[in-house]
């Protein structure tokens, strides 16, 4: 009897069991699945090769380079405690760095740091290695058990400091790990474009991180790893720059202060785009060190700034121009003279003159040529304020140029609101006489002076472009084609025979410019911004510059033999 | 010689080298997740105790129980009692605890022996009655505290539903062993319902421990019975081995990882002090599923069922208390084991026949499991 309710119990005891046994292991698996694998399964977002950065005549110039540096693993080096632990793991690198001829680059708290924060992922102890410490790890790979070799991309710019500021620099990402619909626990922190054209077609750049997992145990050492999805390359990025053009006027612009932009008025086109003082990109690969980035930007020069489309400067004479247009179009005829006595005054202000005795009877395209401030000063208190605004923001200024970067400065066009709001007080009639001869509360860049040229050669706006290939977006010039074509005769005298020869010197075509020198700062700062602004050839514009170069004598002397040299590499190169 | 092979139970053979099999890979496969190499041989030495007892078993099953018994629960219990006081004078201390002398476990030996006392001597304390059950208390209960003393709960609770089912079999006053199994069951009762509420949610210190001194638990003993009652909390401290247990074997799904595959295993998610003894149903259960495990229960059906069938066909009353004692002891073994790796019952230090790797424990099971095919080979036939 006994023996009969005993079996029962066994067999029901059994029954039990595997009913309960069919709830964890089948109804309950998927959840013990996903906590098994949360635990124990580490997702890591690997790097993808970003894009090269070509000129338009497919120069590189940005680019990859293979880079060795030895890793750690940590899993041989696993001990009872953590502090045996890294004990261990800095007495292999000490021993591994006596073999290789390097020296110990982490500190005991980089390595417990990374022991406590990323103990399954390799410690990245030498980056970047030569041949010779190559070579040696290799003859001994047999000994330096958990050390292993691993090829990374760094950035790289075969051209060096050239067009710095145009392709920008890039810099490790930071945290966003868990960025999207995928959470990840370690990232091989990818490139990510910092400044320039980096930054602003890094999406374009950067390619498709891709997906590994790491298989830890309990203690968090990995003992095996799986690439879920494989990282896809960043595209290819051509841009509309001209490496021979943009060396020729950095060669131009070595030793000054000062920006220069060389673009295709037809099209948009930027061919050169250069900001001096400049800086070697490749000292911020792998890593920006901070020493470096202190000196740059503790730099009173201050080569961080991108002037060529982020540097504020006062026009000058290189205004006239738009001062002459907006004259024209309030039906003032170019004949109008005026005789310059080499002062002009403005109840009582003074302007002055370049020729302090004066130029005599000027009409525009003497003025022109000779860049005579008081017909321009009574040219534009003629037409108005409101034509003198207008025909400003008509050529661009004042407003974003539209170009594909990130730096596009807007600059002033000044008026009565705007001076109220800035300085408390009205406009007076002197701002405008100041106005008219690119003075008073002025500022513009490079970029918008060349866009500003070019339109004045062509008698259309275009937007620039950085990259290639990008549709051509221009508007038309409201502006009667026979005024236009006074205004072009007058900057073709300016370079013929008036401040600007040396901008036309050699070149070979018809060259049409216009000089200026600004003068800003007080006291000991004060000094001379100079310019100069051309398109050629004259008839039939295929390149339009500006140059601003600070601390300049004159746009004449200055400014105008560089842009020559420069135009003279485009035509006779 | 024709009788012993006529009533030989194959079928209980059988499961049982078929049990020593599986218990050989699991310990290879615990043994080889493990960091010190001394583990990884440990299937050697486990195969090696295993055909050791196997001839034990089988001199067992050729020797007629009944001499045996007759002739040795004196002396079996006599050592027992001498090698129980030994080890909480001399013992190792290990994990808390006093259980090994040299190289064995002398609680995992006293099974046996207690079994063999009482199933010896149950016959003679029946006829004092009342008497007879004292007797028969104090025979089981003088060891029982001294394994207590290790402490060695585990060992301890088995013992009980063994030393029951044998009294019942023995007939020594049955009508008070229905009120012995209501008083256990409302004590067991009572100490649920008395953890229950002192660890719930929004007790205050005060009350715990006001309820807690009621409660004769030590207090890993308190903890492991709130795992049991709140098995979500505190999964990374006390609630850590339960829940590791749950994963590895719900993860192994229905067909497992593989063997030797065992991903929690290998990982040391599984606590690595217990994968290879009381926590070693959860290692084969990630790496054969649910069909491993219903394999296993079956197979241990296959041992324990033909230990009641033996006591059922059984014309001696010694034997049928003796088979049934063993069978019940080893069934014992695996619902605690198994129900506790799945949270059906507290965790409880308790090895699973012939798959965890106690050698001690692993010889008492087959010589107790010889004595009951001696049980079977020795009964009269015809009668």
């Amino acid at each position: 009897m006994t023996s009969i309710v005993s079996m029962i119990v066994f067999v029901l005891g059994f029954i039990v069991l595997g009913v309960n046994l069919k709830e964890v292991q089948i109804d309950e698996s998927a959840g013990y699945n996903y906590a098994n694998a949360r635990q124990s399964v580490r997702r890591v977002q690997t790097a993808a090769p970003r894009g090269c950065i070509y000129d338009r005549n497919g120069t590189l110039l940005a680019g990859n380079r293979k880079s060795i540096g030895i890793v750690l693993s940590t899993t041989p080096f696993q001990k009872r405690t953590w502090e045996a632990t890294q004990a261990e793991i800095i007495a292999a690198i000490d021993r591994t760095g006596k073999i290789v001829g390097l020296e110990n680059p982490l500190s005991d708290k980089a390595v417990r740091r990374h022991i406590r924060q990323k103990l399954s992922m390799p410690l990245l102890v030498w980056r970047d290695i030569d041949e010779k410490a190559l070579a040696r790890f290799c003859e001994h790979e047999q000994e330096l058990e958990g050390f292993s070799l691993a090829e990374t991309e760094e950035r790289v710019y075969p051209q060096g400091r050239l067009a710095s500021h145009l392709i920008g620099y890039v810099g490790r990402a930071e945290g966003d790990l868990n960025a999207g619909d995928v959470k990840f626990n370690f990232s091989d922190r990818e490139m990510r474009g910092r400044s320039g054209v980096e930054h602003y077609y890094d999406s374009f750049l950067r390619g498709v991180s891709g997906e590994k997992n790491l298989i830890v145990d309990a203690r968090g050492f990995t003992q095996s790893e799986s690439t879920i999805k494989v990282a896809r390359r960043g595209l290819d990025l051509t841009l509309n720059l001209d490496a021979k053009v943009q060396r020729a006027v950095e060669q131009e612009l070595k030793g000054c202060i000062g920006a220069c932009v060389v673009m295709d008025p037809r099209n948009g086109e930027v061919l050169a785009f250069a900001s001096a003082p400049d800086y070697d990109i490749n000292e911020f690969v792998p890593i920006l060190k901070s020493e470096l980035y202190d000196s740059l930007a503790g730099d009173r020069r201050k080569p961080l700034l991108n002037r060529a489309s982020g540097g504020a400067y006062a026009p000058g004479s290189t205004f006239k121009p738009i001062t002459a247009l907006a004259g024209l179009s309030m039906g003032i005829p170019a004949e109008a003279e005026l005789e310059c006595i080499g002062v002009y005054e403005v109840g009582t202000m003074k302007l002055h003159c370049a020729r302090t005795w004066g130029h005599g009877i000027e009409n525009l395209k003497t003025a022109l040529r000779d860049s005579c401030n008081p017909y321009f000063c009574n040219l534009g208190m003629e037409a108005g304020t409101n034509a003198l605004i207008t025909t400003a923001r008509t050529m661009g200024l004042g407003a974003k140029t539209g170009i594909d970067f990130g730096v596009d400065m807007a600059g002033v066009v000044p008026d009565d609101e705007w001076k109220r709001k800035q300085y408390g007080q009205k406009w007076y009639q002197g701002d405008l006489a100041q106005m008219s001869i690119g003075q008073s509360m002025l500022l513009v860049s490079p970029l918008q002076m060349a866009r500003v040229a070019g339109a004045l050669g062509t008698g259309y706006l275009v937007t620039p472009r950085i990259k290639a290939g990008e549709p051509v977006s221009r508007t038309k010039l409201p502006f009667p084609a026979k005024d236009l074509a006074k205004v072009r005769e007058g900057m073709e005298l300016v370079v013929s025979s008036g401040s600007g020869k040396a901008g036309g010197e050699g070149v070979g075509v018809k060259v049409a410019g216009k000089t200026g020198t600004a003068e800003v700062g007080k006291g000991d700062t004060r000094r001379k911004n100079t310019w100069f602004i051309a398109y050629a050839p004259a008839e039939n514009p295929t390149v339009a510059v500006a140059m601003v170069v600070e601390y300049g004598v004159s746009g004449g002397s200055t400014t105008a033999p560089k842009v020559g040299a420069v135009l003279r590499s485009i035509f006779n190169g | 010689m024709v009788r012993y092979f006529k009533n030989f139970n194959y079928l209980m053979f059988a499961s049982m080298l078929a049990l020593i099999a599986i218990g050989t890979v699991a310990i290879w496969s615990a043994g080889n997740a493990r960091s010190e190499a001394v583990f990884h041989g440990m299937w050697k030495q486990t195969l090696a105790t295993a055909m050791l007892g196997l001839v034990v078993y089988l001199a067992l099953s050729i020797a007629d129980y009944r001499k045996i018994l007759e002739y040795g629960s004196v002396a079996a219990y006599g050592t027992a009692l001498v090698l129980l006081v030994a080890v909480l004078a001399f013992g190792a201390k290990i994990y808390g605890g006093r259980r090994w002398l040299w190289f064995f476990q002398p609680s995992e030996l006293s099974k046996l022996c207690i079994i063999m006392f009482v199933a010896n001597f149950g016959r003679r304390f029946r006829e004092f009655g009342f008497l007879g059950f004292v007797l028969t208390g104090i025979a089981v209960g003088v060891p029982l505290l001294l394994i207590l003393a290790e402490p060695d709960l585990g060992t301890a609770l088995t013992l009980v539903p063994a030393v029951l089912i044998m009294m019942f079999s023995l007939r020594i006053w049955r009508k008070g062993l229905f009120v012995i199994l209501a008083v256990i069951a409302l004590c067991g009762s009572a100490v649920m319902a008395a953890v229950y509420e002192a660890e719930k949610p929004g007790v205050t210190e005060e009350r715990r421990a006001a309820i807690l001194k009621w409660v004769p638990l030590k207090a890993h003993q308190v903890k492991r019975v709130k795992v049991f009652l709140f098995p979500e909390e505190d999964i990374l401290g006390a609630g850590y081995n339960l829940r590791q247990a749950k994963i590895s074997i719900g993860s192994g799904g229905f067909s497992g990882k593989g063997i030797g595959k065992g991903e929690t295993n290998h990982l040391k998610y599984l606590p690595q002090a217990i994968s290879m003894n009381d926590f070693i149903f959860c290692v084969y259960a990630e790496e054969t599923g649910f069909i491993g495990s219903l394999a296993l229960l079956a197979l241990f059906g296959m041992l324990v069922v033909p230990g009641a069938w033996t006591a059922f066909t059984s014309n001696d009353e010694r034997g049928e208390a003796l088979a049934l004692g063993v069978s019940m002891l080893v069934f014992a073994h695996v619902y605690v084991n198994i129900a506790m790796s799945i949270g059906l019952v507290p965790i409880t230090g308790l090895p699973l026949p012939f798959i965890s790797s106690g050698r001690t424990f692993l010889l008492t099971v087959m010589a107790a499991l010889g004595m009951v095919q001696s049980v079977a080979t020795h009964r009269e036939v015809g009668k």
